[in-house]
């Protein structure tokens, strides 16, 4: 008899809570923090197990109550597309927490921080109502507020005040189109949750006119969360100012959110307005690969750097969402989990390199290679998966997308090309700066230089290992979401 | 007989009884006052909870009914009471000590006053509610002799609601003499169909004026701010929360549902309060974010709150008014905690600056998360209970096409983080102040906030039962808007 597993889904969400509860009790914050993101794997293990054999797991289904006026639900689901999402962020808070560094000042709160992250996109990922959906993803943001206002660096006040105030505004106009949404639907047949939604959507489709209008309200709700050019100015000096846990688990995990809802919401249920508004999607990701790759040739501060490349990749997730293919779609899937992985990796390096050295600027570093070879090697993972070089996750995803949409959008697709190379001159032009050359002096008076122990190695490890496996074994993610994403592409 | 133990009647006994031990009692029986008069408080709460859907005495049904929404909203004044008895006894009188006994009883009259207020189904009734509660409230806001603020703030209140009392006296007076009733449902049984008019049109709009005065909208909001920065906090809280509400219940009956729920009114009036709504959401918000002051900058934030209630009711829809009714609860969930936090601080450090927050995370976590997530309530974030309500507002703007309320609405709830990010920014992010006081909060205070911040959260996670009871109090109960038997 098969084991129902479906009580593993609040559990993925209980386990963190009940860390950050344990923290601000008193228990050791770090060993806790991470105890608590290990422990999630095992629900996440379980519940992996019967999507792969099912297709999805369901928590909280039960009868809907009679027509109620605010009928909010609190219903948890996963399926083969949000299960490499939900994997990403496991994975990443787990990294996250181990490369949190030592003997921060205010510990507790930090990590209570921390783990609120993550808490929020997780339940983003997994909430099945538009209500809880919503919510989760705010949960997010006055932790990261306080994140970057508390612990960060630079112009800290002023990174935090943008990035919520910027958030905040996003995630408002994303709630106005869900309103637009729920609210065309007629009253017989409206629903908050998405199944329910998409089903009654695919049936009786909304008219062209007020489809294209929650397409553009999804557009730039989604779109500012997930920094869509010319909606993205919180992001770069967002990411600098934060401390690198939290940057990572707004790189690597958040912005996700942005994209997975709008493959979940505006791709599957204003099919019409989406393809309306293409030509708009294409400047605006035109702008994200090719002006943001220009501005990142700029930067002389390596977590600026890191910054504005992250925010250039999710132009070519958009050119993979608005390609219309099966390649197109499960090559956006793999590069946002790719560039989850590997955006975390990269800001965890720069934390390292910052704390050790004392500085990002990338003239003042130099010589890394040879005082940090562990450090280096992991930099250049990083290099490589962010530019793109075949067997680690960001090729697999580049190149599906690439395919995906020549013949939908081929001029995107040069612009696209051209976002390579553009991205993988800043980056080799950066790590022939920070790692090569003569050895500077931070990088000659640091105390210790490189990782040490296996207890510095294993955060930097572990994304290595995802990111090779999405990239020599990309199915891991395609297969699960094969049939979701199928779905979306059927006439 | 048991009909007349009603809450209003009660009240009256109680504020009586309190200056009657205070006058009367030896001194150590005076010494217990407080706890008297919390007693006293708590018990009426409890009755009221009991009692507030039982209907009032027969004599008095042509002035007065008991519906949904009176019941849902008396034990909502019985809990302010509560909360601003509490709040007096721990208030910081300094040299005006002997006077406390007064500021304990003085607050059970509006309190009845805003019962009745509740209950009321003819403009006279209204009338003489409403000076009930403005004449206790005058001399309350004055309490404090020896402040000049406090006095100025008296002076104000009395000017300000002297006036707005006289746009109601002169809208009533313009009603009879265009309707020749003052009853609510016999006037909509008689203009029901027919064109207003424009005698009743200037009725309804000077009681819309006098009004506006009590819930503070935009241009009728100036007094707001220094009154509730001179009147001492309990007394401000109590403005801020019931009388305010009271505004609202108000205008649900007589504009909502009641008295002036006519197409012809309503043509005119639509646009007038969805007016008043957008000037004041904006005003609230944009002048609330310089304040440094938590008394003013609650009074702007209450402000901008009334702009989203104005918004709703504005619809002038079954949901508009029900988001009314929720918005109002969730509220009083989020602002009292706020306002009894804000007269411990005061307590400590003799008046409401912000910067007496600073750094204070780490030196008392416990109120802090929860003061924080009152306002994150207050601010609007899920998963609380404000969000939810403005969700509502939001929503229903939408269905009824208003876009551009709808887009200042979104736009001023980005903007209000400004200024309900900043305490909570004081209390996390910024150093400690180098000198702490020796005096440290009472752990009463620590479990109301983190009480209120866990209910905030609860209901904002499920808020059926609010809606729930929102939806109710505006069925139509057996007893309401029945033409009195002669």
């Amino acid at each position: 008899m098969e084991m129902n597993t479906s009580i593993f889904l609040p559990a993925l969400l209980l386990i963190p809570l009940l860390g950050a509860v344990l923290i601000a009790l008193g228990s050791p914050a770090k060993k806790t923090a991470i105890l608590v993101s290990v422990l999630n794997l095992i629900p996440g293990l379980l519940v992996s197990g019967t999507v792969l054999r099912s297709g999805e797991v369901l928590f909280g289904a039960g009868t809907t109550p009679v027509r109620e006026v605010f009928p909010v639900k609190f219903l948890l689901g996963i399926d083969g597309l949000s299960l490499s999402l939900v994997w990403l962020t496991l994975i990443v808070t787990l990294a996250a927490m181990g490369a949190a560094q030592n003997g921060v000042k205010r510990e507790k709160e930090y990590f209570v921080c921390l783990l609120m992250v993550g808490l929020g996109a997780l339940g983003a990922f997994l909430s099945v109502d538009l209500f809880y959906f919503f919510s989760f993803h705010e949960v997010a943001l006055i932790p990261t507020f306080l994140l970057i206002g508390i612990w960060g660096h630079g112009d800290r006040s002023g990174a935090a005040w943008r990035m919520t105030l910027y958030l905040m505004l996003g995630s408002l106009v994303l709630l106005l189109g869900l309103i637009a949404l729920v609210m065309s639907v007629p009253e017989v047949a409206r629903s908050l949750d998405w199944r329910v939604l998409t089903e009654t959507l695919r049936a009786n489709p909304l008219t062209s006119s007020v489809q294209t209008v929650v397409a553009a309200l999804f557009l730039v709700g989604f779109g500012t969360l997930v920094s869509l050019v010319p909606f993205h100015s919180w992001a770069p000096g967002g990411y600098a100012s934060a401390p690198t846990p939290a940057a990572m688990l707004h790189a690597g995990v958040l912005k996700k959110f942005g994209l997975y809802g709008l493959l979940r919401l505006a791709l599957p249920m204003t099919p019409l307005g989406w393809k309306e508004i293409g030509w708009i999607v294409g400047i605006m990701l035109a702008g994200n690969i090719f002006y943001l790759g220009l501005v990142s040739l700029q930067q002389r501060d390596f977590r600026w750097l890191l910054g504005f490349s992250s925010v250039m990749h999710m132009g070519t997730v958009f050119l993979g969402l608005i390609s219309g293919s099966l390649l197109g779609l499960g090559g956006a899937l793999t590069l946002m989990v790719g560039h989850g992985f590997s955006a975390a990796m990269a800001f965890a390096v720069a934390g390292e390199v910052g704390q050790r050295t004392g500085t990002t600027w990338m003239q003042d570093l130099g010589g890394l290679a040879k005082r940090a070879p562990k450090l280096w090697f992991y930099l250049m993972v990083a290099v490589m998966a962010s530019i793109g070089l075949p067997g680690l996750a960001n090729f697999a995803g580049e190149i599906m997308i690439f395919f995906g949409a020549w013949s939908a959008h081929p001029v995107l697709v040069v612009v696209a090309a051209w976002g390579v190379v553009l991205s993988a001159v800043a980056m080799l032009r950066a790590v022939r700066a920070i790692a090569f050359g003569p050895v500077s002096k931070s990088v000659e008076n640091a105390e210790a230089p490189d990782l040490v122990g296996a207890a510095q190695i294993w955060p930097f490890a572990l994304l290595t290992v995802f990111l090779f496996l999405v990239g020599l074994v990309p199915v891991v993610i395609l297969g699960p979401a094969r049939p979701v994403l199928e779905r979306l592409v059927a006439p | 007989m048991i009909l007349w133990f009603c809450p209003e009647v009660l009240f009256v006994i109680a504020g009586v009884g309190i200056i009657l031990t205070d006058c009367l009692a030896p001194d150590t029986l005076r010494r217990l006052l407080s706890p008297l008069a919390l007693g006293l408080s708590v018990i009426l709460l409890v009755w009221t909870l009991l009692r507030s859907g039982q209907p009032m005495p027969a004599s008095w049904s042509n002035l007065l009914v008991t519906d949904g929404l009176s019941a849902l909203f008396k034990p909502f004044f019985a809990l302010c009471l509560v909360a601003v008895t509490l709040m007096s006894t721990r208030y910081r009188l300094g040299s005006d000590e002997t006077v406390r006994g007064e500021l304990l009883a003085l607050p059970f009259f509006p309190t009845a006053g805003l019962c009745l207020l509740a209950s009321a189904r003819d403009f006279l009734a209204i009338f003489v509610a409403l000076e009930l509660v403005s004449i206790s409230l005058y001399l309350l806001t004055a309490f404090h002799r020896a402040k000049p603020a406090s006095l100025e703030a008296g002076i104000k209140l009395l000017v300000m609601g002297g006036l707005s009392t006289g746009f109601l006296i002169m809208g009533i007076a313009w009603l009879y003499a265009a309707a020749g009733t003052t009853e609510f449902s016999r006037l909509l049984l008689e203009q029901a169909g027919k064109p207003a008019s424009p005698a009743l049109l200037a009725a309804a709009g000077l009681i819309l004026t006098g009004l506006a005065f009590k819930v503070t909208a935009v241009p009728f909001h100036a007094w707001a701010p220094d009154v509730y920065e001179g009147a001492p906090t309990p007394i401000t809280a109590f403005l801020a929360v019931a009388s305010k509400a009271a505004g609202f219940v108000l205008l649900l009956r007589i504009f909502g549902f009641g008295a002036f729920a006519l197409e012809s009114i309503g043509q005119v009036f639509r646009p007038v309060i969805l007016t008043l709504g957008i000037a004041t959401v904006t005003l609230g918000t944009l002048a609330a974010l310089p304040q440094r002051d938590l008394k003013r900058l609650l009074a702007y934030s209450g402000i901008a709150h009334a702009g989203y209630m104005l918004l709703a009711l504005g619809t002038l829809g079954e949901a508009g008014l029900g988001t009314v009714v929720a918005y109002l609860w969730a509220y009083i969930l989020a602002t009292l905690p706020v306002f009894i936090f804000v007269n411990e601080l005061e307590r400590i450090h003799g008046n409401t600056d912000m910067r007496h927050l600073d750094g204070l995370a780490r030196r008392d976590p416990g109120p802090s998360l929860g003061l924080t997530l009152c306002l994150l309530s207050m601010a609007g974030l899920p998963p609380l209970i404000g969000f939810s309500v403005k969700l509502a507002v939001l929503t229903t703007l939408w269905n009824a096409g208003e876009t551009p309320a709808l887009v200042i609405a979104l736009v001023m709830a980005v903007a209000a983080l400004g200024f309900y990010l900043s305490p909570i920014k004081a209390m996390y992010w910024e150093r400690e102040a180098d000198s702490i006081p020796a005096k440290r909060f009472s752990i009463y205070l620590v479990w109301v906030l983190l009480l209120a911040g866990a209910a905030n959260l609860a209901l904002g996670l499920y808020p059926q039962p609010l809606v729930r009871l929102a939806e109710r109090s505006l069925a139509p109960h057996p007893t309401s808007f029945s033409i009195p038997q002669k």
